[in-house]
């Protein structure tokens, strides 16, 4: 039995982050994910970097730490940041009043915000609805999570920590008042590890409420569901949000190549939570609401439709979720159950993952009685260190590279440079990378690391090489055909809910191609 | 352009419909949109001396009552096509035999009443390898393969293959059609 300082419960970009600050201030660390890195609300949100805008109003304080943030991570996480800029965009009917407030806000919570004319506003984004009465300019971004988490994870390996995926928690172990581990069940094999630890974070998303329960402490989460859509192109360059109180579907966000149009918002029980599906009202409703932000959406093909879900917190004495936060919640345990060794980390948003992380991490510090400082705002992710964008080199290396960053040149372009993904450009080279460094066992990862599939086809052209491809650098050449229906049905389950115009075309054609 | 029958759609049932007729001494037109993967008995067809447009596509009929009398196609422009019979053979959603927007499901060239269900998410069954609805819908027609619009059996328009409402044999599916024809 191994003995670490911290156990890091979840692979989300909470647990990745935490994984991350905790190896660098030198922590033996372990983090564990029941499926793979990305699999909850990580991999299924809009990919905006917020500036604070959409918070400024009514949470000023989240607000103030997402500009904050947004800073850091346009430096530590420049591959996993495209700088392009926000529109708040007033149309007619939202009233009026909502954009002087707005502005005020920002300014309070330090946000760089600017009133533009709308004319203006349609000149630089011409997809935008032509009857704009106003528009705000801020610094919002898209940030991709996967190569985000992804990147956390690998400097979290690289300083030390140990990431075991497929490895879900069955029981927390309890020593005097105490969680001094867990107990794991390999998925595939059923085998049983258990892992001591001097401090448990539940860092678990959404699932935090049954890993809570293991500990019997009490923990009342809201599961939020929000619904996206992605579109076969990039409509706008900058990301495009109603000016209005939030409400469904009010954010564009351009990310690689495509569009992400999101969220509608509501309860789900906990139950549902492994298998949320998009329904066609949402889809309806979010087709509805984006054509009236940006009009050309409704002639755009949708390419598919998922859902995350988010784990707001509620404080228990709140049945009616009234005062739920979209803050940071961080709980000791010893202190609201008298159970020693035991943090949740909860709530928040991708925007500020890494300050959450930090402030889990300081926690962790002062239950091991350890000083050390917190260095990941300061410190690029792998891949980030320097200007990572190629001068030289053909289109196969800068794909690479605006995925990679500097880790791209690790890769084997000579001899491994056929491209196996059209759409987004993923060569043989990528591929053997991501199997020797990702943690790469099956299509679904080699997506989630590569965006392999992500685009236009939705790997429906190429699925069969790239598995071939990745099966024989598995090494296990005979799966090729087990990797394609598994990867299949994965996508399928997004294409399903959209599945009408040259979608259902296309679906098809997939299942000529792919029906056994 | 004046023959026999006119068969829209170059793909298997299509190019069955059409040798069966032309052993049956029909003079026919084949209008093949799209891809056509079935060399062998294209170049049959052509070496009997059947007219195969390749790449072309019918964009509308004119109508006398419930009888078809003329097709106009995208390249033969303003002249159109006359034939005593017609055969619809252009498939599903792939080929474009049929088309679908978030609310209908439709064929794109007649109008021919199309068998499917109005609940959009009753399309897809969300297991991929599972039977799909959508691969059910299609185009009706009465017991002699005609093709139904509005409720009426078109007189000497037919429906065959893929396009077809319930899945029959593609190959089976146009050669009751010819029987019907000839």
């Amino acid at each position: 039995m191994k003995e670490y300082d911290v156990l890091i419960i979840g692979g989300g970009i909470t647990g990745v982050g935490i994984a991350r600050d905790c190896a660098m201030r030198g922590l033996r660390t372990i983090l564990v994910e029941r499926q793979d890195l990305t699999n909850g609300a990580t991999g299924r949100n809009h990919g905006l970097l917020h500036s604070g805008a959409r918070y400024a109003v009514a949470d000023p304080d989240s607000a103030a730490e997402c500009i904050k943030e947004n800073r850091i991570l346009r430096r530590i996480a420049a591959n996993c940041v495209e700088p392009t800029g926000g529109l708040f965009v007033t149309l007619p009917g939202d009233d009026v009043g909502y954009a002087g407030t707005l502005m005020k806000a920002c300014h309070r919570a330090g946000i760089d915000a600017k009133e533009i004319d709308p004319a203006e506003a349609i000149r630089l984004e011409p997809a935008l609805n032509k009857s704009a009465v106003g528009a705000i300019k801020v610094p919002d971004a898209s940030i991709d999570p996967f190569r985000l988490a992804t990147a956390n994870a690998v400097d979290a390996r690289l300083h030390g920590a140990t990431i075991l995926t497929y490895h879900e928690v069955v029981q927390l172990l309890r020593e005097n008042g105490s969680i001094v581990g867990a107990r794991l069940r390999q998925l595939d094999s059923g085998e049983m590890v258990t892992v001591r630890a001097a401090v448990t974070v539940n860092a678990a998303g959404v699932w935090g409420q049954k890993i809570a329960g293991m500990a019997d402490v009490p923990l009342t989460l809201l599961p939020s569901k929000g619904s996206l859509l992605i579109f076969g192109h990039r409509v706008a360059k900058m990301t495009l949000n109603r000016c209005r109180k939030p409400a469904s579907a009010d954010i564009l966000v351009p990310g690689d190549v495509v569009s992400v149009l999101g969220t509608t918002s509501s309860k789900v029980s906990i139950e549902e939570c492994d298998n949320i599906r998009v329904t066609s009202a949402e889809v309806d409703e979010l087709l509805q609401e984006g054509c009236a932000l940006a009009p050309i959406l409704a002639q755009t093909r949708v390419l598919r439709a998922y859902a995350g879900v988010r784990p707001l917190y509620s404080a228990s004495n709140d049945p009616t979720g009234r005062s739920v936060s979209r803050g940071i919640t961080i709980i000791d345990h010893e202190l609201s159950d008298g159970l020693h060794g035991f943090i949740t980390a909860t709530g928040g948003k991708l925007t500020t993952y890494r300050l959450m992380a930090e402030q889990v991490s300081d926690m962790v510090c002062q239950k091991l009685k350890i000083r050390r400082r917190c260095r990941t705002a300061d410190k690029p992710l792998p891949g980030s260190e320097k200007d990572f964008f190629p001068a030289e080199g053909n289109l196969s290396r800068k794909a690479a590279a605006m995925r990679h960053g500097t880790r791209s040149s690790q890769m084997d372009f000579d001899s491994k440079s056929e491209v196996l993904c059209g759409c987004e450009h993923v060569t043989r080279a990528e591929i053997a990378y991501a199997v020797k460094n990702l943690d790469v066992h099956n299509l679904v990862e080699l997506r989630r690391r590569t965006r392999v599939g992500m685009g236009t086809c939705q790997g429906s052209f190429c699925m069969g090489k790239v598995a071939t491809a990745l099966a024989e650098e598995l090494g296990r050449p005979e799966d090729a055909d087990r990797l394609v229906a598994q990867y299949v049905q994965e996508r399928w389950k997004g294409i399903a809910p959209v599945c009408w115009g040259e979608s259902l075309r296309e679906a098809e054609y997939m299942r000529k191609l792919y029906r056994k | 352009m004046r023959c026999d029958v006119v068969i829209i759609g170059g793909g298997l049932a299509g190019l069955t419909a059409a040798l069966e007729l032309q052993r049956a001494g029909r003079r026919c037109v084949v209008v093949a949109g799209g891809m056509s993967l079935h060399e062998t008995p294209r170049a049959a067809f052509i070496a009997a001396g059947g007219v195969f447009l390749r790449g072309d596509f019918v964009k509308r009929g004119e109508w006398k009552g419930s009888r078809l009398l003329r097709v106009w196609t995208r390249n033969l422009g303003s002249e159109p096509i006359e034939a005593k019979d017609f055969i619809l053979a252009t498939g599903r959603f792939f080929s474009k035999g049929l088309a679908s927007t978030m609310d209908e499901i439709y064929e794109p060239i007649f109008g021919c009443d199309v068998r499917y269900d109005k609940d959009r998410s009753a399309w897809v069954n969300t297991d991929f390898f599972g039977p799909q609805p959508f691969e059910e819908f299609g185009v009706e027609t009465d017991g002699c393969g005609h093709a139904m619009i509005h409720g009426v059996a078109a007189e000497n328009l037919y429906a065959a293959g893929e396009i077809l409402c319930d899945r029959k044999d593609i190959e089976q599916s146009a050669l009751a059609v010819c029987r019907n024809i000839i």
